[in-house]
């Protein structure tokens, strides 16, 4: 129980400082907030459960008015803004994630990884932002879809890079890689 | 770390915070059902009066926050002019800026502890079911307290890296800060332990009993 | 040859240098100070990872914050945790990185590596990852990752504080070795007795600086003034909680 809780809110803590330490470099030199990247880490290497929890806890407190999101944003008021659609999504995201790593016992962690940040970071985290999209920009789901094109190839490197972040956990600590426990 | 409350004693830092999120609930679904620009507008002016009903200088707060809202606004217009529906494009712009406005009014007039008290009350059915009363509380405690630990470990690690580098930090700086994560949970999670765990003093004496037949198993 | 002139520098509007000019010349340079004396940020200013905010910094006449791929060849920063400064999974990566922005060539930049780990008789280090290794070991694979990029210039903030006596001992004795500059930061005033000179650092400014004897002995008489009134217990404070109340307590 006190293991869980730790781990889940240092992870939170984890996916705080991320969006707050200065910008990382993509592979190509595109500087990035490696934000996403943290949702997607809690559900690769934390599991379904655990990463959605440190996600849903690491978004209260941005809720609640803490300062937590990339670049210091918090409140409510994120949460009626047209991005909120993906805020509601990242702890499904991490789900996502965790439970593709868990069901898909393949001992290659980066491509599992990889696919699990896919699907959960981008395919079903897409879903909930496009849907958030529609509704506060009174577009179509299909004018709302277009409008997320220009950030697919970012959010794949994000995967990518996800995937391999993993292995090297899984290499270094195999035992803090609950996702596989 | 600071939280993005103002403090206050206006009517509305005074007014229940429950009463104030479901207004706010309600408010925010009535906003995005306007369809007629005049309608936007007044309700914009309307939130503006709030923020001024509460002060000068609280207001002038406000505008520093939503100041970012200016380039979404910016490039919702844009795609709206290229797509020649700039009607459309004032409805949806006013819109947004009153129901963020609304929203980060909210959060500016309410203290963290009076919305945690909205969360431990919302929690109530799973305290309930059996999770210990402190646990929200003390993983609230434990990002505030590691989020700025581990933004200074990040920033050590990219020190370390333009060191040795001219290059900008990549990803590969992500592999040690996790691992210090991890690493750091496990220390932690035992001097937690160590402090009585999750339970209060009277449940703790029960579940260090537990863990130590647990220790004794182990060692058997 | 360090040289500082007339630097400002503060950190979210707190200053933390003003108007410093030091001119560094001897080879085992201490500096000295307590906490928030500004020792670190003077560290990094110096290692070129900050810009003052007034005047300039130069290490060998290479300005450090703007001229980066000199200063990296010329400069070595040292921390002192080893975990803020270990960023690759095996030791072998880690000496490489270093190497490999100085020779642009990652094959030959393992072969150097390999070639400093033989020196300090580690080859067998070289595919070991860097988290088996104990916390000295991890210190001395830091210590090779500077020395591989052959800087003339090692900065050290607080190096093996926190180790045990047999492990900071050897860990010194490596550095005593040494050829280059060292600047050390260190609250263990023993190890600067043989040091050039000291430079005592207080609230930003230089309290006192020259020959070990003299600085060393007014700072230690200085600091038992001060020994911290905050942390002492008040003379008629009430009694400590005895550990029998404690159990007491625990049990019920």
């Amino acid at each position: 129980m006190e293991r869980n809780l730790v781990f889940i809110a240092l992870f939170a803590a984890l996916i705080a400082a991320l969006g707050l330490i200065p910008k990382i470099d993509l592979a190509s030199g595109v500087p990035i907030t490696a934000q996403s990247l943290g949702i997607m880490l809690a559900g690769t290497v934390l599991g379904a459960k655990r990463g959605a929890l440190a996600v849903l806890l690491f978004l209260a407190l941005v809720a609640l008015g803490l300062p937590l999101l990339a670049g210091g944003r918090g409140g409510l008021g994120l949460f009626a803004s047209p991005t909120a659609g993906f805020l509601v999504g990242f702890p499904v995201a991490a789900f996502v994630a965790g439970l593709i790593m868990k069901q898909w016992q393949h001992s290659n962690i980066a491509l599992v990884a990889t696919v699990a940040a896919v699907i959960g970071g981008i395919i079903v985290l897409y879903i909930f932002g496009i849907i958030g999209l529609s509704i506060t920009l009174d577009k179509s789901l299909m004018e709302s879809t277009l409008l997320m094109t220009p950030f697919l190839i970012g959010d794949a490197i994000k995967a990518v890079i996800t995937g391999l972040v993993t292995q090297a956990i899984a290499k270094a600590r195999p035992e803090f890689l609950f996702s596989r426990a | 770390m600071l939280s993005l409350s103002v403090s206050g004693q206006s009517w509305l830092h005074k007014s229940p915070t429950p009463l104030k999120l479901i207004v706010l609930c309600v408010a925010t679904f009535m906003l995005f059902s306007l369809q007629n620009w005049l309608d936007a507008l007044l309700a914009l002016v309307v939130v503006c009066g709030l923020y001024l009903s509460i002060g000068w200088s609280f207001a002038k707060i406000g505008i520093e926050r939503l100041k970012p809202l200016i380039w979404m606004i910016l490039v919702i217009m844009l795609y709206h002019l290229l797509t020649s529906r700039i009607e459309e494009g004032v409805v949806i712009s006013l819109r947004l800026c009153a129901a963020i406005g609304l929203a980060t009014l909210i959060t500016m007039t309410t203290r963290l502890d009076a919305m945690m008290k909205v969360v431990d009350w919302l929690a109530e059915p799973v305290y309930k079911l059996g999770l210990p009363r402190r646990t929200l509380g003390l993983a609230s405690a434990l990002v505030i307290r590691f989020t700025p630990v581990f933004i200074e470990r990040g920033t050590k690690l990219s020190d370390a890296w333009k060191m040795r580098s001219t290059k900008r930090p990549n990803h590969r700086l992500l592999v040690p800060l996790s691992l210090a994560v991890l690493d750091d949970a496990d220390r932690v999670a035992e001097a937690l332990k160590a402090r009585g765990g999750l339970s209060s003093i009277k449940a703790g004496a029960e579940s260090s009993k537990s863990a130590q037949t647990k220790d004794q198993r182990t060692k058997l | 040859m360090i040289k500082i002139e007339t630097v400002d520098f503060a950190l979210q509007d707190r200053p933390i240098l003003s108007n410093l000019s030091l001119d560094i010349a001897q080879k085992r340079v201490g500096l000295i100070g307590c906490n928030g004396s500004g020792k670190s940020s003077l560290l990094r200013l110096i290692a070129g990872l900050q810009e003052p905010d007034q005047g300039a910094i130069t290490v060998n006449g290479i300005d450090v914050a703007k001229d980066r791929s000199k200063a990296i060849s010329t400069i070595g920063l040292i921390f002192q945790n080893p975990d803020h400064q270990i960023i690759f999974p095996t030791v072998e990566e880690e000496i490489a990185f270093g190497l490999e922005s100085q020779l642009g060539d990652k094959k030959l930049a393992i072969e150097k590596a390999n070639a400093i780990l033989t020196t300090f008789q580690r080859s067998h280090w070289a595919s070991l990852g860097t988290h088996m290794l104990s916390q000295g070991q991890r210190h001395l694979v830091c210590l090779m990752a500077v020395l591989a990029m052959q800087p003339s210039v090692i900065l050290l903030d607080e190096p093996y504080a926190g180790l045990d006596w047999p492990t900071s001992a050897a860990l010194y004795q490596w550095l005593e070795k040494l050829d280059q500059q060292l600047l050390l930061i260190t609250h263990d005033l023993d190890h600067l007795k043989k040091f050039d000179r000291i430079i005592w650092l207080d609230e930003g400014k230089i309290a006192m600086d020259g020959e070990p004897e003299t600085v060393l002995a007014a700072y230690a008489a200085e600091m038992r003034l001060r020994s911290n009134q905050d942390l002492a217990p008040d003379q008629d404070a009430k009694p400590l909680p005895d550990s029998q109340t404690m159990t007491i307590k625990e049990r019920a």
